[in-house]
């Protein structure tokens, strides 16, 4: 009469299994013939190899063995083991810079030393610290000192050339010395240092100094019309000079010599075009237009069939390398290799962000920070192997394994177990490589869109934008908060707090900006202070996860309208991060969504969602099976 | 980087009065060793002592903040002179110099045999290392975060100096006045000949 026997077994012991890019997750319920679900226990792991391989087992019978023993069940009891079918997208990141700046004849230094010397602004002739003994009286000079001169010689040498009233206006120098010079003189001039190929500054050209007062910037020399003035110029110098002006704006110290075809340029890099397919269209965008006009044109060729990059260019290589790096990734052993024409690109998310580059021609190691266009991109994949991690995990464990739905719709199903959460209701699955949007109708109609770019990409931009040059601290960065160490026996965090503690910090964290891991406090090697890096770090999470919550959600809303919502649940690793809940919620505030981060079964948080919700979805089916049993 | 070693600076450490506790949060301590300046003249590496006290000096300078110059006699360690030198220092911060040449950046609230820098192999001291040591010294007064000068290693340092590093310190140990304080000191820098600036 049923499909359960009454008599041996009143409850089934089921294990629903998450296999997730970084975790694998399982959830150990007993449900009843009626389709009652009693929740037994959790666990959570790493995910053992790249999902959706057979590497997973591993991983996931750790998670089932995990949960057993909490509850105190024996693996023999195990009924039905439940996996995720896995999304079906994998994505990939790569960035392209593109703009330069270039600097010819040695016009301008504009590096901003820590320590620059004096005050003001001076004008005049370059000239060598050793010639100025043979400088005849009368003229304003600059004076251009050599690496290797000693600051008590150079002060004596500019002041015994004053004395003979030689007019010495200003200094520049190689070495580390302009405040030591400038206390050194009779007359304080302007003094710029640490301009390391001080031997290529034209000699015998006018040149014009600046030094602004400490904690000030520079008003004459970063103001086109300012130089005009210094330098005598006419409009059309001035329109060529105004590059200049630009680049030293912010600046506390700057040189700027005239020579007669000098310029300073701001190049933009062709880098191509990105060619988008899709809804019938085909459109083509300059990536050096920016992320704005590239993901304008995204949107008008939803949904998106494929992407290129012309042939032969940056964003050609990039789109390339994307494919690649897939290709490799669906290769199964023993099956013929994926062509890599037949990835197509499905989504892709264009973030603008910059990148600290040494300036071309520059004298002192001048950094300008370049943009630079971040893409992600995500591919469908058809080959999961789902299958072959379901046979080997119930060869393992001695109990039938089946493959559930998918994945979005059982994380819906997941969410629903949050206290205060009602149908209609989107969930936003905040995860590692994409963002992926569900929703659930009031009638039970689910929808799921997958969309690029989510934590590794916000791990690049914060890697880059701090030229950390590792990923490990850009991680860290981008998960735990940040504070200054102020003394050994003090910290002041990023709000302004100050905590005490009674054991004195390590050395190598005095005076630096720290993350507190819960490994204690890791310095961030960058010399931004703690105001910056935070910014860096707000921003990247808001440029991925608030640009992809609001893309995602519309994709699913009906009519694109973030009105009809009612409720969105966020899940996933990226949902239990400090901040990035908040700076969604405050996004979706104005459409009068209740956002907020979900608690899967009133004791999970965001994790588990998928798991919990292939054992409702498993229990529903039984409890079909229950009332209309099969004749 | 001004590194021109200049042979014919001199020093001599002019007494000034016992070494007291600093008040003012923007000076950093320099501690010098019994035999710097006095019993010896140069380092391990010949770089004299007057270049050595005026590029730590330069480096401080350079960054705004003050320097104060004392002289220890009880100890030839390290770690105490450098630590003795903090305590006494208005900002915390001190730079201890052996007269070989071995130095560290020592701060008050680290236990003794802790550091905030150390720069153990004395052979590999330079002017231009001096200067930046002074430098970052400076700067943790000032509750910057510096990048630790680059520490140079040398596997040979060892063998080829190690029996003149000995000597040198049994020397230095010998020039201890057990129970002397500390003294502030003037540096005065002569000059033998003088020289054109090339």
């Amino acid at each position: 009469m049923t499909t359960v026997d009454p008599g041996r077994s009143p409850a089934r012991l089921v294990v629903g299994v998450d296999i997730g890019n970084s975790t694998t997750e399982a959830c150990l319920a007993s449900i009843g013939p009626d389709g009652s679900i009693t929740y037994l226990a959790t666990d959570l792991t790493r995910t053992t190899g790249v999902k959706g391989t057979p590497d997973n087992t591993a991983g996931a019978l750790t998670a089932v063995r995990g949960a057993l023993e909490r509850a105190g069940r024996r693996v023999g009891e195990v009924h039905t083991v439940l996996l995720n079918e896995a999304t079906p997208v994998i994505s990939g990141l790569a960035m392209e810079t593109i703009t330069e700046t270039i600097i010819t004849e040695s016009t301008m230094i504009g590096h901003n030393p820590a320590t620059p010397g004096g005050e003001g602004l001076g004008v005049g002739t370059t000239v060598p610290v050793g010639a100025l003994p043979e400088q005849a009286p009368g003229q304003p000079v600059v004076c251009v000192v050599p690496a290797g001169a000693d600051f008590d010689d150079v002060a004596a040498a500019v002041n015994a050339a004053v004395r003979r009233g030689v007019d010495v206006v200003a200094a520049v120098l190689a070495g580390d010395d302009a405040v030591l010079v400038t206390n050194r003189l009779d007359r304080p001039i302007p003094v710029v240092d640490e301009v390391a190929a001080v031997e290529r500054v034209p000699l015998g050209m006018l040149a014009a100094v600046e030094v602004a007062a400490p904690g000030r910037t520079i008003r004459t020399l970063s103001n086109s019309y300012g130089l005009a003035t210094v330098f005598e110029l006419d409009p059309a110098q001035t329109r060529q000079v105004s590059p200049v002006a630009r680049a030293l704006t912010g600046n506390r110290s700057a040189v700027v010599v005239r020579t007669p075809t000098g310029d300073v340029t701001d190049r933009r890099i062709p880098v191509g075009e990105l060619v988008l397919r899709g809804a019938g269209k085909t459109l083509r965008v300059d990536v050096d237009a920016g992320a704005e006009a590239i993901m304008d044109t995204v949107a008008r060729v939803q949904p998106l069939d494929d992407a290129h990059g012309e042939p032969g260019t940056h964003v050609g290589g990039m789109l390339a390398q994307v494919r690649d790096t897939m290709a490799d990734v669906m290769d199964v052993a023993g099956q013929p290799d994926v062509p890599v024409s037949e990835i197509a690109i499905r989504d892709v998310l264009a973030v603008d962000t910059f990148v600290p580059a040494e300036v071309r021609g520059g004298l002192a190691g001048e950094v300008a920070l370049e943009n630079a266009v971040a893409l992600a991109a995500m591919v469908r994949t058809s080959r999961s192997r789902m299958q072959l991690v379901a046979d080997l995990v119930s060869e393992q464990l001695g109990a039938a394994a089946e493959i559930g739905g998918v994945e979005g719709e059982m994380a819906v199903g997941g969410a629903l177990t949050t206290p205060g959460v009602d149908r209609p209701v989107a969930v936003l699955d905040l995860g590692g490589g994409s963002t992926d949007a569900a929703l659930l109708t009031r009638e039970g109609e689910c929808t799921a869109v997958h969309v690029a770019g989510a934590g590794e990409l916000v791990t690049k931009l914060i890697d880059s934008e701090l030229a950390l040059d590792d990923r490990e601290t850009a991680e860290s960065v981008k998960r735990f908060p940040l504070a200054k160490v102020e003394s050994f026996f003090h910290v002041r965090h990023e709000d302004g707090t100050v905590q005490f503690s009674d054991q004195p910090l390590p050395p190598h964290v005095f005076a630096r900006v720290v993350v507190l891991t819960p490994d204690g406090p890791a310095p961030v090697p960058t010399w931004h202070g703690l105001d910056h890096v935070r910014r860096v770090r707000r921003e990247a999470k808001r440029r991925v996860f608030v640009v992809n919550a609001l893309r995602a959600l519309r994709q699913v809303a009906p009519g694109a309208n973030l009105r009809a919502l009612d409720f969105v649940v966020l899940l996933g690793g990226s949902a239990l991060d400090f901040e990035i809940p908040d700076l969604i919620a405050d996004a979706l505030a104005p459409h009068g969504v209740v956002c907020g981060t979900g608690n899967v079964l009133g004791t999970e948080g965001p994790r588990n969602a998928v798991a919990s919700g292939l054992v409702r979805a498993h229990a529903a089916v039984l409890a079909e099976g229950a009332r209309c049993p099969a004749s | 980087m001004t590194t021109a070693t200049t042979p014919e600076r001199t020093l001599t450490l002019r007494e000034i009065g016992p070494a007291g506790r600093g008040t003012r949060p923007d000076e950093v301590v320099i501690a010098v060793s019994p035999a710097f300046a006095g019993h010896f003249t140069k380092t391990i590496v010949d770089v004299p002592h007057a270049e050595v006290l005026r590029q730590v000096l330069a480096g401080i300078e350079e960054q705004g903040v003050t320097a104060r110059v004392i002289q220890v006699f009880d100890t030839a360690d390290l770690a105490a002179i450098s630590h003795g030198g903090a305590k006494l220092s208005g900002s915390g911060i001190a730079v201890g110099i052996l007269s070989r040449g071995t130095t560290m950046i020592h701060q008050k609230d680290l236990p003794r045999l802790s550091n905030l820098e150390l720069f153990p192999q004395s052979p590999l001291l330079d002017p231009a290392v001096f200067r930046m040591i002074g430098s970052n010294a400076a700067q943790y007064a000032k509750g910057e975060s510096p990048q630790p000068v680059p520490t140079r290693n040398d596997q040979m340092a060892r063998p080829r100096w190690q029996a003149k590093a000995a000597l040198l310190h049994l020397k230095e140990f010998e020039c201890i006045q057990a129970g002397r304080p500390a003294v502030e000191v003037e540096p005065v820098f002569g000059r033998v000949g003088s020289r054109r600036l090339g």
